[in-house]
């Protein structure tokens, strides 16, 4: 005996939409805008599929409910096989999944914004979310760390943000002679260590390599920061992304279902890296 | 739920009934023990429990999730095959409960149509089947649809769901009515509560993982031979004729090798050994209960059993301080 199945019920069948745009960021990363109509919370993300390749997850960057914005670093197979999407194409995408920013919970904060290399791309989310409801928050902070001045992402978007926010940037190292946006040569956690930062009603959004993380949230600590205070976005691999397969759990939570995005008290215990 | 009673002799009566109906399919000695397809009843093997889980039956090893060209997807029919499996062990019939309980819950339309015509016949251990099993240390619950408990002359059956009372009715011939009751206390199997630590939770940092866990191969033996284990990976395979055309499948993977948490550009979060390890036994006896308030483990010794170093975690666990 057989039985037909609806589409539309199954879990791992993704739904076809429409490449809007492919801009290219830098040698490696491109930012792909999608036809996608739907909610979402900023910080949650979807899975890409590229038929023959695999599937993979990518943080949303947007925040709309016309379009749906992928940065996306070529990295892998499947990532590559993305990077070659033109306008007009189609792409095959489920979700979105995950929990994202609890932004409702977070009004009346002034918000600070750790991003390191790809990890600025699901904090940019952040960033749309707060322009579409400026009144609910005070100020907002963004330190923004890159290999080089030649990985800067979303180069666009910081002409406007220079203007608006407070920006720290930093390259790990410097290869060219002047450096854009005042960006300084040195870690994330230098341009933390000696900003004046303090923690009086704020939040703190981290993003970035397991490295990063885990020095920035020291330097958060020491500058009398709370574990409730910081949210981290965190990247495993994953498979499913409904919480079935296992592959993104840490100790016990799964991140494709009760992360990406960890308030720091939350899996405090477990290491991060 | 009611008791019912069958001649020994006309057990094997009764499932040459079965067969003629459904795909017969219980345990059957070559090598190894193992469920197998039976043409012959008298081949069914009763004296120990499988080396291989059942899970293969529902939970399969390689699953066609998907078929495309290009964009396009089309999704296999699924099977639904009618089949009785005989002579499975409380523990792994808890071990499809908890199955039963992660791919019901995302509706997973593979696993759910190979379970909804399989029919589950329990056989009961008079004593403990193997000397690894521990499935006394863990609350196991009645989950069948009907169970068989040897008494000698006699087996008496107990149903446990709809289908067990519909498989009565239809093989009626076969029981008749007993007075009397199964009690909890004859459910418990004698010989195995190995296991004497039960909350876990605040051993992750003890020091004898280490020397219990320097031995380990990362051979994966244990997570495929657990009747539990449910991780999976899924992965694309296109036709060598038409490199656009191709299938998504659904394959076991384990915890235990690095790849598990490999992501792209060569990171991986659980490097140790020692990590990976904890990771299985934590998931099993802590993390599973934490969200389905049930340990996922099971009790029935076969990842120590198959283990070639022979890694006894429960002898681990007993003896920290």
């Amino acid at each position: 005996m057989t039985q037909k199945q609806k589409l539309s019920e199954n879990p791992y069948v993704p739904k076809p939409y429409m490449v809007l745009q492919n801009t290219r960021e830098t040698f490696d990363t491109f930012t792909l805008t999608v036809g996608m109509k739907v909610n979402h919370e900023p910080g949650q993300f979807v899975q890409v599929s590229m038929p023959g390749f695999g599937e993979s997850p990518i943080s949303i960057c947007s925040y709309s409910e016309e379009f749906v914005k992928l940065n996306i670093r070529e990295v892998g197979n499947v990532t590559k096989a993305l990077s070659r999407l033109k306008k007009n194409d189609k792409i095959l995408i489920r979700g979105p999944y995950g929990s994202g920013y609890p932004m409702e919970l977070l009004k009346g904060n002034s918000i600070v914004i750790i991003g390191g290399g790809c990890g600025v791309a699901p904090l940019r989310s952040i960033i749309e979310y707060v322009e579409k409801h400026r009144d609910d928050y005070k100020d907002i902070f963004l330190f923004l760390g890159y290999r080089s001045p030649d990985d800067i992402i979303f180069k666009k978007e910081m002409e406007m943000w220079k203007n608006k926010y407070n920006i720290k940037l930093t390259v790990d190292k410097n290869a060219h002679g002047t450096l854009c946006y005042n960006a300084k040569e040195g870690f994330i956690t230098d341009a933390l260590n000696q900003s004046d930062l303090n923690n009086k009603n704020k939040v703190v959004f981290v993003c970035g390599p397991p490295v990063m993380m885990r020095h920035t949230i020291d330097s958060l600590k020491e500058k009398g920061f709370h574990d409730n205070q910081i949210f981290i976005s965190a990247e495993r691999l994953m498979y499913c992304a409904i919480g079935v397969c296992c592959h993104c759990m840490i100790r016990g939570k799964f991140t494709c279902i009760d992360g990406p995005v960890f308030r720091y008290d939350q899996i405090e215990k477990f290491r991060n890296d | 739920m009611r008791t019912l009673q069958i001649k020994k002799k006309r057990l094997f009566e009764f499932l040459d009934s079965l067969k003629q109906d459904y795909e017969l399919f219980a345990p059957v000695k070559s090598d190894l023990v193992k469920f197998e397809r039976i043409a012959e009843v008298n081949d069914i093997y009763l004296e120990k429990n499988s080396y291989f889980p059942l899970k293969e039956y529902f939970f399969r090893k390689n699953e066609v999730l998907f078929n495309f060209t290009g964009t396009k997807i089309t999704v296999p029919d699924v099977e639904q095959p009618k089949r009785v499996f005989f002579g499975i062990r409380r523990c792994d019939l808890n071990a499809i409960r908890h199955q039963d309980m992660v791919f019901e819950k995302i509706n997973d339309p593979y696993y759910m149509a190979l379970r909804k015509e399989s029919y589950l016949l329990g056989y009961h251990c008079n004593e403990a089947p193997s000397e690894f099993c521990f499935c006394g240390s863990l609350d196991l619950a009645d989950y069948y649809d009907l169970m068989f408990y040897d008494r000698g002359e006699t087996i008496l059956v107990e149903t446990g769901s709809e289908k067990g009372e519909f498989l009565i009715k239809k093989y009626g011939k076969f029981f008749d009515e007993t007075s009397t009751i199964i009690t909890k206390a004859e459910k418990v199997i004698p010989g195995a509560e190995r296991l004497k630590v039960r909350d876990i939770s605040s051993l992750y940092h003890h020091k004898d993982w280490k020397k219990g866990v320097d031995i380990c191969l990362s051979c994966a033996a244990c997570t495929n031979l657990c009747p539990t284990c449910y991780c999976f990976e899924i992965h694309d395979e296109v036709s060598t004729k038409d490199t656009s055309s191709g299938n998504r499948k659904r394959n076991w993977s384990s915890c235990q090798v690095l790849d598990f948490t490999r992501v792209a550009g060569e990171h991986v979060f659980r490097k140790d050994r020692e990590e990976r390890f904890k990771h299985r036994i934590y998931h099993q006896l802590d993390y599973f209960r934490q969200k389905n308030g049930i340990d996922l483990c099971v009790g029935c010794g076969r990842c120590i059993e198959g283990c070639p170093t022979r890694i006894d975690f429960v002898d681990i666990i007993n003896g920290m301080k």
